[in-house]
Protein backbone atom coordinates (compact mmCIF):
# COMPACT_ATOMS: atom_id res chain seq x y z
CA UNK A 1 0.00 0.00 0.00
CA UNK A 2 2.78 2.36 0.95
CA UNK A 3 4.58 1.44 -2.24
CA UNK A 4 1.52 2.32 -4.29
CA UNK A 5 1.19 5.67 -2.55
CA UNK A 6 4.83 6.39 -3.15
CA UNK A 7 4.47 5.50 -6.82
CA UNK A 8 1.62 7.94 -7.30
CA UNK A 9 3.28 10.87 -5.58
CA UNK A 10 4.74 13.48 -7.99
CA UNK A 11 4.72 12.80 -11.71
CA UNK A 12 3.21 9.36 -11.77
CA UNK A 13 -0.11 10.78 -10.63
CA UNK A 14 -0.42 11.88 -14.25
CA UNK A 15 -1.04 8.24 -15.13
CA UNK A 16 -4.32 8.33 -13.23
CA UNK A 17 -5.53 11.03 -15.61
CA UNK A 18 -4.23 9.48 -18.79
CA UNK A 19 -4.99 5.81 -18.28
CA UNK A 20 -8.77 5.80 -18.86
CA UNK A 21 -8.40 7.30 -22.34
CA UNK A 22 -5.32 5.24 -23.07
CA UNK A 23 -6.96 1.98 -22.09
CA UNK A 24 -9.99 2.90 -24.18
CA UNK A 25 -7.73 3.37 -27.18
CA UNK A 26 -5.90 0.12 -26.47
CA UNK A 27 -9.16 -1.81 -26.42
CA UNK A 28 -10.85 -0.19 -29.41
CA UNK A 29 -7.84 0.64 -31.57
CA UNK A 30 -4.77 -1.24 -30.36
CA UNK A 31 -6.47 -4.61 -30.14
CA UNK A 32 -8.19 -4.27 -33.54
CA UNK A 33 -4.88 -3.39 -35.21
CA UNK A 34 -3.29 -6.57 -33.87
CA UNK A 35 -6.30 -8.71 -34.63
CA UNK A 36 -6.46 -7.29 -38.14
CA UNK A 37 -2.89 -8.41 -38.71
CA UNK A 38 -3.69 -11.89 -37.40
CA UNK A 39 -6.85 -11.99 -39.51
CA UNK A 40 -4.84 -11.30 -42.66
CA UNK A 41 -2.77 -14.45 -42.05
CA UNK A 42 -5.86 -16.60 -41.62
CA UNK A 43 -8.61 -17.75 -43.89
CA UNK A 44 -11.69 -16.13 -42.42
CA UNK A 45 -14.88 -15.92 -44.43
CA UNK A 46 -18.51 -15.65 -43.43
CA UNK A 47 -18.51 -19.34 -42.42
CA UNK A 48 -15.91 -19.18 -39.66
CA UNK A 49 -16.14 -15.50 -38.70
CA UNK A 50 -17.70 -15.86 -35.27
CA UNK A 51 -17.31 -19.54 -34.52
CA UNK A 52 -15.31 -22.33 -36.06
CA UNK A 53 -11.62 -22.90 -36.53
CA UNK A 54 -9.59 -20.29 -38.32
CA UNK A 55 -6.92 -21.82 -40.48
CA UNK A 56 -3.49 -20.18 -40.58
CA UNK A 57 -2.49 -19.64 -44.18
CA UNK A 58 0.70 -17.60 -43.83
CA UNK A 59 1.34 -15.05 -46.53
CA UNK A 60 -1.12 -16.62 -48.96
CA UNK A 61 -3.61 -13.74 -48.82
CA UNK A 62 -0.90 -11.24 -49.63
CA UNK A 63 0.45 -13.39 -52.44
CA UNK A 64 -3.04 -13.71 -53.88
CA UNK A 65 -3.51 -9.97 -53.67
CA UNK A 66 -0.50 -9.16 -55.76
CA UNK A 67 -1.87 -11.49 -58.46
CA UNK A 68 -5.16 -9.61 -58.32
CA UNK A 69 -5.31 -6.86 -60.96
CA UNK A 70 -8.04 -4.99 -59.10
CA UNK A 71 -5.75 -4.69 -56.08
CA UNK A 72 -2.73 -3.61 -58.12
CA UNK A 73 -4.92 -1.05 -59.89
CA UNK A 74 -6.29 0.11 -56.54
CA UNK A 75 -2.77 0.97 -55.38
CA UNK A 76 -2.21 2.87 -58.59
CA UNK A 77 -5.61 4.59 -58.32
CA UNK A 78 -5.05 5.62 -54.73
CA UNK A 79 -1.70 7.17 -55.65
CA UNK A 80 -3.08 8.94 -58.71
CA UNK A 81 -6.03 10.22 -56.72
CA UNK A 82 -3.88 11.39 -53.81
CA UNK A 83 -1.21 13.13 -55.85
CA UNK A 84 -3.70 14.87 -58.16
CA UNK A 85 -5.79 16.13 -55.27
CA UNK A 86 -2.76 17.18 -53.27
CA UNK A 87 -1.15 19.24 -56.02
CA UNK A 88 -4.30 20.99 -57.20
CA UNK A 89 -5.83 21.73 -53.79
CA UNK A 90 -2.48 22.99 -52.55
CA UNK A 91 -2.08 25.42 -55.44
CA UNK A 92 -5.65 26.73 -55.16
CA UNK A 93 -5.51 26.83 -51.36
CA UNK A 94 -2.21 28.70 -51.43
CA UNK A 95 -3.50 31.24 -53.94
CA UNK A 96 -6.65 31.83 -51.88
CA UNK A 97 -4.65 32.16 -48.66
CA UNK A 98 -2.44 34.84 -50.23
CA UNK A 99 -5.48 36.57 -51.69
CA UNK A 100 -7.41 36.65 -48.42
CA UNK A 101 -4.34 37.69 -46.49
CA UNK A 102 -4.85 41.13 -47.99
CA UNK A 103 -6.69 43.29 -45.54
CA UNK A 104 -9.77 44.34 -47.49
CA UNK A 105 -13.08 44.72 -45.79
CA UNK A 106 -14.70 41.38 -46.55
CA UNK A 107 -11.55 39.27 -46.33
CA UNK A 108 -12.05 37.64 -42.93
CA UNK A 109 -15.78 37.07 -43.31
CA UNK A 110 -15.55 35.44 -46.72
CA UNK A 111 -12.54 33.34 -45.82
CA UNK A 112 -14.58 32.04 -42.90
CA UNK A 113 -17.49 31.10 -45.16
CA UNK A 114 -15.16 29.23 -47.48
CA UNK A 115 -14.53 26.69 -44.70
CA UNK A 116 -17.98 25.26 -45.23
CA UNK A 117 -17.07 22.54 -47.79
CA UNK A 118 -14.60 21.07 -45.35
CA UNK A 119 -17.18 20.72 -42.62
CA UNK A 120 -20.18 19.13 -44.22
CA UNK A 121 -20.47 15.35 -43.94
CA UNK A 122 -18.60 13.67 -46.78
CA UNK A 123 -21.62 11.52 -47.59
CA UNK A 124 -23.48 14.72 -48.45
CA UNK A 125 -20.55 15.98 -50.52
CA UNK A 126 -20.59 12.70 -52.42
CA UNK A 127 -24.30 13.09 -53.06
CA UNK A 128 -23.90 16.70 -54.22
CA UNK A 129 -21.26 15.82 -56.77
CA UNK A 130 -23.07 12.73 -57.91
CA UNK A 131 -25.92 15.09 -58.72
CA UNK A 132 -23.76 17.72 -60.40
CA UNK A 133 -21.91 15.10 -62.49
CA UNK A 134 -25.18 13.34 -63.37
CA UNK A 135 -25.60 12.51 -67.05
CA UNK A 136 -29.02 13.97 -67.80
CA UNK A 137 -29.82 15.80 -64.59
CA UNK A 138 -26.33 17.20 -63.97
CA UNK A 139 -25.75 20.90 -64.20
CA UNK A 140 -22.16 20.36 -65.37
CA UNK A 141 -23.19 18.72 -68.63
CA UNK A 142 -25.71 21.49 -69.18
CA UNK A 143 -23.06 24.17 -68.59
CA UNK A 144 -20.55 22.50 -70.92
CA UNK A 145 -23.18 22.07 -73.63
CA UNK A 146 -24.37 25.64 -73.48
CA UNK A 147 -20.78 26.82 -73.74
CA UNK A 148 -20.45 24.62 -76.81
CA UNK A 149 -17.63 22.55 -75.33
CA UNK A 150 -19.41 19.22 -75.73
CA UNK A 151 -22.01 17.93 -78.17
CA UNK A 152 -23.60 15.10 -76.19
CA UNK A 153 -23.94 14.59 -72.49
CA UNK A 154 -20.93 12.90 -70.92
CA UNK A 155 -21.65 9.91 -68.70
CA UNK A 156 -19.17 11.08 -66.11
CA UNK A 157 -19.72 8.52 -63.39
CA UNK A 158 -20.33 5.49 -65.56
CA UNK A 159 -17.27 5.84 -67.82
CA UNK A 160 -13.97 4.62 -66.32
CA UNK A 161 -11.66 7.58 -66.99
CA UNK A 162 -14.13 10.36 -66.27
CA UNK A 163 -15.37 8.75 -63.06
CA UNK A 164 -11.90 9.16 -61.60
CA UNK A 165 -11.87 12.79 -62.71
CA UNK A 166 -15.18 13.37 -60.95
CA UNK A 167 -14.07 11.92 -57.60
CA UNK A 168 -10.81 13.87 -57.77
CA UNK A 169 -12.76 17.03 -58.49
CA UNK A 170 -15.08 16.46 -55.51
CA UNK A 171 -12.20 15.73 -53.17
CA UNK A 172 -10.34 18.87 -54.21
CA UNK A 173 -13.46 20.82 -53.27
CA UNK A 174 -13.20 19.39 -49.75
CA UNK A 175 -9.44 19.89 -49.54
CA UNK A 176 -9.18 23.54 -50.61
CA UNK A 177 -10.40 25.07 -47.30
CA UNK A 178 -8.06 22.84 -45.32
CA UNK A 179 -5.05 23.98 -47.34
CA UNK A 180 -6.18 27.60 -47.37
CA UNK A 181 -6.67 27.94 -43.63
CA UNK A 182 -3.40 26.27 -42.66
CA UNK A 183 -1.40 28.37 -45.10
CA UNK A 184 -3.26 31.50 -43.94
CA UNK A 185 -2.20 30.79 -40.39
CA UNK A 186 1.36 30.25 -41.57
CA UNK A 187 1.32 33.58 -43.41
CA UNK A 188 0.34 35.52 -40.30
CA UNK A 189 3.47 34.28 -38.50
CA UNK A 190 5.79 35.98 -41.00
CA UNK A 191 6.99 39.26 -39.48
CA UNK A 192 5.80 42.31 -41.39
CA UNK A 193 9.16 44.06 -41.06
CA UNK A 194 10.76 41.56 -43.39
CA UNK A 195 8.55 42.68 -46.25
CA UNK A 196 9.07 46.32 -45.38
CA UNK A 197 12.85 46.11 -45.36
CA UNK A 198 12.76 44.08 -48.56
CA UNK A 199 10.73 46.87 -50.16
CA UNK A 200 13.32 49.39 -49.08
CA UNK A 201 15.97 47.24 -50.70
CA UNK A 202 13.95 47.43 -53.90
CA UNK A 203 12.48 43.92 -53.98
CA UNK A 204 9.43 43.40 -56.18
CA UNK A 205 6.30 41.43 -55.24
CA UNK A 206 7.43 38.24 -56.92
CA UNK A 207 10.89 38.45 -55.36
CA UNK A 208 9.40 38.94 -51.90
CA UNK A 209 7.20 35.92 -52.45
CA UNK A 210 10.06 33.66 -53.54
CA UNK A 211 12.68 34.96 -51.11
CA UNK A 212 10.59 35.56 -47.98
CA UNK A 213 7.16 33.90 -48.09
CA UNK A 214 8.11 30.49 -49.45
CA UNK A 215 11.22 29.83 -47.30
CA UNK A 216 9.54 31.00 -44.10
CA UNK A 217 6.45 28.94 -44.84
CA UNK A 218 8.45 25.76 -45.38
CA UNK A 219 7.42 24.08 -42.09
CA UNK A 220 3.75 24.90 -42.76
CA UNK A 221 3.97 23.66 -46.34
CA UNK A 222 5.54 20.42 -45.16
CA UNK A 223 2.84 19.66 -42.65
CA UNK A 224 0.04 20.69 -45.04
CA UNK A 225 1.34 18.31 -47.69
CA UNK A 226 2.08 15.37 -45.39
CA UNK A 227 -1.22 15.69 -43.51
CA UNK A 228 -3.00 16.17 -46.83
CA UNK A 229 -1.39 12.99 -48.11
CA UNK A 230 -2.53 11.01 -45.08
CA UNK A 231 -6.11 12.31 -45.19
CA UNK A 232 -6.41 11.84 -48.94
CA UNK A 233 -4.75 8.45 -49.14
CA UNK A 234 -7.25 6.90 -46.74
CA UNK A 235 -10.27 8.35 -48.57
CA UNK A 236 -13.29 6.11 -48.22
CA UNK A 237 -16.70 7.76 -47.84
CA UNK A 238 -16.47 10.02 -50.86
CA UNK A 239 -15.51 7.34 -53.35
CA UNK A 240 -17.85 4.79 -51.81
CA UNK A 241 -20.81 7.17 -52.11
CA UNK A 242 -20.00 8.49 -55.59
CA UNK A 243 -18.93 5.33 -57.43
CA UNK A 244 -18.49 2.45 -54.93
CA UNK A 245 -15.28 1.70 -56.82
CA UNK A 246 -16.98 1.36 -60.19
CA UNK A 247 -17.47 1.46 -63.11
CA UNK A 248 -15.63 -1.85 -63.70
CA UNK A 249 -13.44 -1.28 -60.63
CA UNK A 250 -11.88 1.79 -62.23
CA UNK A 251 -12.13 4.00 -59.13
CA UNK A 252 -11.36 1.42 -56.47
CA UNK A 253 -9.07 2.81 -53.80
CA UNK A 254 -7.33 0.56 -51.27
CA UNK A 255 -9.98 1.48 -48.69
CA UNK A 256 -13.00 0.84 -50.89
CA UNK A 257 -11.58 -2.41 -52.23
CA UNK A 258 -10.86 -3.56 -48.69
CA UNK A 259 -14.45 -2.77 -47.79
CA UNK A 260 -15.80 -4.59 -50.81
CA UNK A 261 -13.78 -7.71 -50.06
CA UNK A 262 -14.81 -7.77 -46.41
CA UNK A 263 -18.39 -6.57 -46.37
CA UNK A 264 -19.75 -7.30 -49.84
CA UNK A 265 -17.87 -10.48 -50.72
CA UNK A 266 -17.35 -11.57 -47.09
CA UNK A 267 -13.70 -12.47 -47.67
CA UNK A 268 -12.72 -10.92 -44.36
CA UNK A 269 -9.10 -12.04 -44.41
CA UNK A 270 -8.50 -10.69 -47.88
CA UNK A 271 -10.08 -7.37 -46.92
CA UNK A 272 -7.86 -7.22 -43.85
CA UNK A 273 -4.77 -7.83 -45.94
CA UNK A 274 -5.67 -4.90 -48.22
CA UNK A 275 -6.29 -2.71 -45.17
CA UNK A 276 -2.88 -3.66 -43.80
CA UNK A 277 -1.14 -2.62 -47.00
CA UNK A 278 -2.92 0.72 -46.74
CA UNK A 279 -1.96 0.97 -43.08
CA UNK A 280 1.68 0.19 -43.75
CA UNK A 281 1.96 2.95 -46.35
CA UNK A 282 0.27 5.46 -44.05
CA UNK A 283 2.45 4.44 -41.14
CA UNK A 284 5.54 5.18 -43.19
CA UNK A 285 4.29 8.62 -44.11
CA UNK A 286 3.13 9.29 -40.53
CA UNK A 287 6.59 8.54 -39.21
CA UNK A 288 7.96 11.08 -41.64
CA UNK A 289 5.43 13.60 -40.32
CA UNK A 290 6.13 12.86 -36.67
CA UNK A 291 9.84 13.27 -37.26
CA UNK A 292 9.28 16.77 -38.59
CA UNK A 293 6.84 17.86 -35.86
CA UNK A 294 8.22 16.20 -32.74
CA UNK A 295 11.39 18.22 -33.15
CA UNK A 296 9.42 21.22 -31.87
CA UNK A 297 7.29 19.25 -29.43
CA UNK A 298 9.66 17.76 -26.86
CA UNK B 1 1.02 40.43 -49.32
CA UNK B 2 0.30 40.63 -45.65
CA UNK B 3 -0.21 44.37 -45.70
CA UNK B 4 -1.04 45.44 -42.18
CA UNK B 5 -2.97 48.54 -43.16
CA UNK B 6 -6.58 48.13 -44.10
CA UNK B 7 -7.17 48.47 -47.80
CA UNK B 8 -9.83 51.01 -48.69
CA UNK B 9 -11.25 52.92 -51.62
CA UNK B 10 -11.25 51.56 -55.14
CA UNK B 11 -8.89 48.68 -54.39
CA UNK B 12 -11.09 47.52 -51.53
CA UNK B 13 -14.06 47.60 -53.87
CA UNK B 14 -12.35 45.47 -56.52
CA UNK B 15 -10.91 42.95 -54.05
CA UNK B 16 -14.24 42.58 -52.27
CA UNK B 17 -15.95 42.04 -55.62
CA UNK B 18 -13.48 39.35 -56.61
CA UNK B 19 -13.82 37.64 -53.25
CA UNK B 20 -17.61 37.51 -53.60
CA UNK B 21 -17.17 35.86 -57.01
CA UNK B 22 -14.80 33.29 -55.47
CA UNK B 23 -17.33 32.62 -52.74
CA UNK B 24 -20.15 32.13 -55.21
CA UNK B 25 -18.05 29.79 -57.31
CA UNK B 26 -16.82 27.64 -54.47
CA UNK B 27 -20.12 27.42 -52.60
CA UNK B 28 -22.23 26.89 -55.72
CA UNK B 29 -22.57 23.12 -55.06
CA UNK B 30 -24.13 23.85 -51.68
CA UNK B 31 -26.47 26.47 -53.09
CA UNK B 32 -27.41 24.05 -55.83
CA UNK B 33 -28.64 21.23 -53.59
CA UNK B 34 -30.59 23.61 -51.37
CA UNK B 35 -32.35 25.03 -54.43
CA UNK B 36 -32.90 21.57 -55.86
CA UNK B 37 -34.46 20.32 -52.65
CA UNK B 38 -37.14 23.00 -53.04
CA UNK B 39 -38.04 22.11 -56.62
CA UNK B 40 -40.56 19.61 -57.88
CA UNK B 41 -39.27 16.43 -59.51
CA UNK B 42 -40.26 17.70 -63.00
CA UNK B 43 -38.51 21.01 -62.50
CA UNK B 44 -35.29 19.26 -61.48
CA UNK B 45 -35.14 17.45 -64.82
CA UNK B 46 -36.11 20.50 -66.82
CA UNK B 47 -33.71 21.86 -69.46
CA UNK B 48 -32.48 24.54 -69.14
CA UNK B 49 -32.35 24.16 -65.35
CA UNK B 50 -33.87 26.95 -63.29
CA UNK B 51 -31.60 28.88 -60.92
CA UNK B 52 -34.42 29.32 -58.41
CA UNK B 53 -37.52 27.18 -57.95
CA UNK B 54 -40.62 28.59 -59.66
CA UNK B 55 -42.73 27.73 -56.64
CA UNK B 56 -41.18 26.73 -53.32
CA UNK B 57 -42.04 23.07 -52.99
CA UNK B 58 -41.69 21.63 -49.50
CA UNK B 59 -43.15 18.26 -50.41
CA UNK B 60 -39.77 16.54 -50.51
CA UNK B 61 -39.28 17.43 -46.87
CA UNK B 62 -42.80 16.79 -45.68
CA UNK B 63 -43.07 13.41 -47.39
CA UNK B 64 -40.04 12.04 -45.59
CA UNK B 65 -40.69 13.41 -42.15
CA UNK B 66 -42.96 10.95 -40.49
CA UNK B 67 -43.40 7.87 -42.59
CA UNK B 68 -41.77 5.20 -44.65
CA UNK B 69 -38.60 3.24 -44.49
CA UNK B 70 -36.47 6.31 -45.07
CA UNK B 71 -37.83 8.33 -42.21
CA UNK B 72 -35.70 11.46 -42.15
CA UNK B 73 -36.71 12.47 -38.67
CA UNK B 74 -35.79 9.11 -37.17
CA UNK B 75 -32.44 8.99 -38.98
CA UNK B 76 -31.75 12.47 -37.71
CA UNK B 77 -32.55 11.44 -34.13
CA UNK B 78 -30.36 8.33 -34.47
CA UNK B 79 -27.45 10.46 -35.63
CA UNK B 80 -28.04 12.90 -32.79
CA UNK B 81 -27.87 10.12 -30.21
CA UNK B 82 -24.70 8.70 -31.73
CA UNK B 83 -22.96 12.06 -32.16
CA UNK B 84 -23.87 13.39 -28.71
CA UNK B 85 -22.96 10.10 -27.05
CA UNK B 86 -19.62 10.00 -28.77
CA UNK B 87 -18.99 13.66 -27.97
CA UNK B 88 -19.60 13.17 -24.24
CA UNK B 89 -17.50 10.03 -24.08
CA UNK B 90 -14.60 11.60 -25.97
CA UNK B 91 -14.59 14.75 -23.85
CA UNK B 92 -14.89 12.89 -20.53
CA UNK B 93 -11.93 10.69 -21.41
CA UNK B 94 -9.78 13.17 -23.32
CA UNK B 95 -9.88 16.16 -20.95
CA UNK B 96 -8.15 14.42 -18.02
CA UNK B 97 -5.81 12.57 -20.37
CA UNK B 98 -4.61 15.75 -22.03
CA UNK B 99 -4.06 17.37 -18.63
CA UNK B 100 -2.03 14.37 -17.47
CA UNK B 101 0.11 14.46 -20.58
CA UNK B 102 0.62 18.22 -20.44
CA UNK B 103 1.50 18.55 -16.77
CA UNK B 104 3.15 15.34 -15.55
CA UNK B 105 6.30 13.70 -16.73
CA UNK B 106 5.49 10.09 -15.84
CA UNK B 107 7.06 6.98 -17.29
CA UNK B 108 5.64 6.04 -20.66
CA UNK B 109 4.34 9.53 -21.35
CA UNK B 110 6.11 9.77 -24.69
CA UNK B 111 4.90 6.37 -25.83
CA UNK B 112 1.32 7.24 -24.98
CA UNK B 113 1.57 10.58 -26.77
CA UNK B 114 2.97 8.83 -29.82
CA UNK B 115 0.12 6.34 -29.58
CA UNK B 116 -2.49 9.10 -29.72
CA UNK B 117 -0.70 10.72 -32.64
CA UNK B 118 -0.52 7.55 -34.69
CA UNK B 119 -4.17 6.60 -34.15
CA UNK B 120 -5.17 9.94 -35.61
CA UNK B 121 -3.76 8.79 -38.92
CA UNK B 122 -5.31 5.33 -38.97
CA UNK B 123 -7.56 4.42 -41.89
CA UNK B 124 -10.96 3.08 -40.81
CA UNK B 125 -10.40 0.05 -43.04
CA UNK B 126 -7.93 -1.41 -40.55
CA UNK B 127 -10.41 -1.27 -37.69
CA UNK B 128 -13.66 -2.23 -39.42
CA UNK B 129 -13.49 -6.03 -39.49
CA UNK B 130 -11.94 -6.53 -36.02
CA UNK B 131 -14.46 -4.09 -34.53
CA UNK B 132 -17.25 -5.85 -36.39
CA UNK B 133 -16.27 -9.16 -34.77
CA UNK B 134 -15.75 -7.51 -31.40
CA UNK B 135 -19.15 -5.80 -31.38
CA UNK B 136 -20.84 -9.03 -32.37
CA UNK B 137 -19.23 -10.77 -29.42
CA UNK B 138 -20.11 -7.88 -27.12
CA UNK B 139 -23.74 -7.99 -28.33
CA UNK B 140 -23.58 -4.32 -29.22
CA UNK B 141 -23.69 -5.00 -32.96
CA UNK B 142 -26.66 -3.29 -34.62
CA UNK B 143 -27.11 -0.86 -31.71
CA UNK B 144 -26.13 2.82 -31.47
CA UNK B 145 -23.58 1.84 -28.81
CA UNK B 146 -21.38 0.20 -31.45
CA UNK B 147 -21.30 3.39 -33.50
CA UNK B 148 -20.68 5.52 -30.40
CA UNK B 149 -17.78 3.35 -29.26
CA UNK B 150 -16.22 3.35 -32.73
CA UNK B 151 -16.67 7.08 -33.41
CA UNK B 152 -15.10 7.96 -30.08
CA UNK B 153 -11.80 6.49 -31.27
CA UNK B 154 -11.60 9.45 -33.69
CA UNK B 155 -12.59 12.08 -31.12
CA UNK B 156 -10.21 11.06 -28.33
CA UNK B 157 -6.82 11.40 -30.05
CA UNK B 158 -7.84 14.63 -31.73
CA UNK B 159 -9.04 16.10 -28.43
CA UNK B 160 -6.01 14.96 -26.44
CA UNK B 161 -3.59 16.54 -28.87
CA UNK B 162 -5.48 19.85 -29.01
CA UNK B 163 -6.13 20.17 -25.29
CA UNK B 164 -2.62 19.20 -24.28
CA UNK B 165 -1.49 22.54 -25.72
CA UNK B 166 -4.14 24.44 -23.78
CA UNK B 167 -3.18 22.83 -20.47
CA UNK B 168 0.53 23.23 -21.15
CA UNK B 169 0.06 26.98 -21.58
CA UNK B 170 -1.56 27.44 -18.16
CA UNK B 171 1.11 28.77 -15.74
CA UNK B 172 2.11 26.52 -12.84
CA UNK B 173 1.47 29.33 -10.35
CA UNK B 174 -2.27 29.12 -10.88
CA UNK B 175 -2.27 25.45 -9.95
CA UNK B 176 -0.02 26.07 -6.94
CA UNK B 177 -2.30 28.85 -5.73
CA UNK B 178 -5.15 26.38 -5.81
CA UNK B 179 -3.19 23.92 -3.66
CA UNK B 180 -2.54 26.64 -1.10
CA UNK B 181 -6.27 27.33 -1.04
CA UNK B 182 -6.78 23.72 -0.01
CA UNK B 183 -7.39 22.00 -3.33
CA UNK B 184 -5.86 18.63 -4.08
CA UNK B 185 -4.76 17.48 -7.54
CA UNK B 186 -8.26 16.49 -8.57
CA UNK B 187 -10.23 19.40 -7.20
CA UNK B 188 -7.66 21.84 -8.60
CA UNK B 189 -8.08 20.17 -11.98
CA UNK B 190 -11.86 20.38 -11.90
CA UNK B 191 -12.31 23.80 -10.31
CA UNK B 192 -9.34 25.74 -11.64
CA UNK B 193 -7.81 24.17 -14.73
CA UNK B 194 -10.84 23.01 -16.68
CA UNK B 195 -12.54 26.42 -16.52
CA UNK B 196 -9.37 28.05 -17.89
CA UNK B 197 -9.09 25.51 -20.69
CA UNK B 198 -12.79 25.87 -21.54
CA UNK B 199 -12.32 27.22 -25.08
CA UNK B 200 -10.20 24.16 -25.84
CA UNK B 201 -12.81 21.85 -24.34
CA UNK B 202 -15.43 23.44 -26.59
CA UNK B 203 -13.24 22.89 -29.66
CA UNK B 204 -12.89 19.22 -28.72
CA UNK B 205 -16.60 18.81 -28.10
CA UNK B 206 -17.46 20.37 -31.46
CA UNK B 207 -15.00 18.27 -33.41
CA UNK B 208 -15.93 15.04 -31.66
CA UNK B 209 -19.55 15.77 -32.49
CA UNK B 210 -18.78 16.60 -36.12
CA UNK B 211 -16.64 13.51 -36.66
CA UNK B 212 -19.40 11.28 -35.37
CA UNK B 213 -22.11 13.19 -37.24
CA UNK B 214 -20.25 12.85 -40.53
CA UNK B 215 -19.23 9.23 -40.14
CA UNK B 216 -20.49 6.78 -42.72
CA UNK B 217 -18.22 3.72 -42.52
CA UNK B 218 -18.90 2.79 -38.88
CA UNK B 219 -22.59 3.64 -38.98
CA UNK B 220 -23.35 1.53 -42.02
CA UNK B 221 -21.12 -1.39 -41.05
CA UNK B 222 -22.12 -1.82 -37.42
CA UNK B 223 -25.82 -0.93 -37.72
CA UNK B 224 -27.79 -2.82 -40.34
CA UNK B 225 -31.43 -2.00 -39.62
CA UNK B 226 -32.50 1.05 -41.59
CA UNK B 227 -34.62 2.18 -38.62
CA UNK B 228 -31.56 2.37 -36.38
CA UNK B 229 -29.08 3.78 -38.85
CA UNK B 230 -27.59 7.28 -38.66
CA UNK B 231 -28.61 9.82 -41.26
CA UNK B 232 -25.47 9.44 -43.41
CA UNK B 233 -26.05 5.72 -43.79
CA UNK B 234 -29.72 6.48 -44.40
CA UNK B 235 -28.84 8.68 -47.35
CA UNK B 236 -26.51 6.04 -48.69
CA UNK B 237 -29.23 3.40 -48.54
CA UNK B 238 -31.70 5.72 -50.14
CA UNK B 239 -29.30 6.43 -53.01
CA UNK B 240 -28.95 2.72 -53.58
CA UNK B 241 -32.70 2.16 -53.78
CA UNK B 242 -34.07 5.33 -55.36
CA UNK B 243 -30.94 6.68 -57.03
CA UNK B 244 -32.70 9.24 -59.20
CA UNK B 245 -35.25 10.63 -56.79
CA UNK B 246 -33.19 13.78 -56.47
CA UNK B 247 -35.87 15.91 -54.83
CA UNK B 248 -36.01 13.55 -51.85
CA UNK B 249 -32.26 12.93 -51.82
CA UNK B 250 -31.33 16.60 -51.79
CA UNK B 251 -33.87 17.31 -49.05
CA UNK B 252 -32.31 14.50 -47.02
CA UNK B 253 -28.88 16.03 -47.61
CA UNK B 254 -29.97 19.52 -46.59
CA UNK B 255 -31.37 18.18 -43.32
CA UNK B 256 -28.04 16.45 -42.66
CA UNK B 257 -26.21 19.74 -43.09
CA UNK B 258 -28.45 21.73 -40.71
CA UNK B 259 -26.64 20.94 -37.41
CA UNK B 260 -23.29 21.47 -39.10
CA UNK B 261 -24.41 24.82 -40.48
CA UNK B 262 -25.67 25.91 -37.06
CA UNK B 263 -22.39 24.99 -35.40
CA UNK B 264 -20.59 26.74 -38.20
CA UNK B 265 -22.58 29.95 -37.84
CA UNK B 266 -22.40 30.22 -34.08
CA UNK B 267 -18.99 28.75 -33.34
CA UNK B 268 -16.83 29.58 -36.31
CA UNK B 269 -13.86 30.82 -34.30
CA UNK B 270 -13.63 27.51 -32.45
CA UNK B 271 -13.64 25.60 -35.70
CA UNK B 272 -10.83 27.55 -37.25
CA UNK B 273 -8.78 27.28 -34.08
CA UNK B 274 -9.42 23.54 -33.99
CA UNK B 275 -8.39 23.04 -37.58
CA UNK B 276 -5.20 25.01 -37.32
CA UNK B 277 -3.94 23.93 -33.91
CA UNK B 278 -4.92 20.33 -34.49
CA UNK B 279 -3.12 20.10 -37.75
CA UNK B 280 -0.09 22.28 -37.34
CA UNK B 281 0.90 21.14 -33.90
CA UNK B 282 -0.20 17.61 -34.74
Amino acid sequence: MLKIRKFFRYDNIGLVFVLPAFIYMLVFVGYPIISNIILSFQNVTVKNLVAGSKEFVGLKNYQDLFQDTVFVNAIFNTLLFTVSCLVIQFIIGFALAVFFNQNFRLSKAIRGLLMMPWMIPITVTGLIFKFIFGTDVGVLNFALQSMGLIQNNIEWLTTPGTAMLAVIFANIWIGIPFNMILISTGLTTIPQELYESASIDGAGKLQKFIRITVPLLKPTIESVLILGFIYTFKVFDLVYVMTSGGPVNSTHMLSTYSYKLSFEMFKYSMGSAVANVLFLILLGVSMLYLRTTTKEEA
Amino acid sequence: MGDEKIISGKKNFILSGVSVLILMGLLFPLFWIIVTSLKTEQEIFQIPPTLFPKIINLKSYAAQLGTGDFNMFRSFANSMIIALGSMVLAVVLAVPASYGIAKYNFKGRKVMLLGFMVTQMLPVSVLLTPMFIMFRNMHTYNTPIAAILADTTIGIPFSVLILKNYFASIPKELEEAAYIDGCNRFTAFVRVLIPIAKPGVIVCAIFSFLYAWGDLAYGMTFIIDQQKRPITAGIFNFMGQYGTKWSYLTAFAVVTIIPVALIFIFMQKYIISGMTSGAVKG
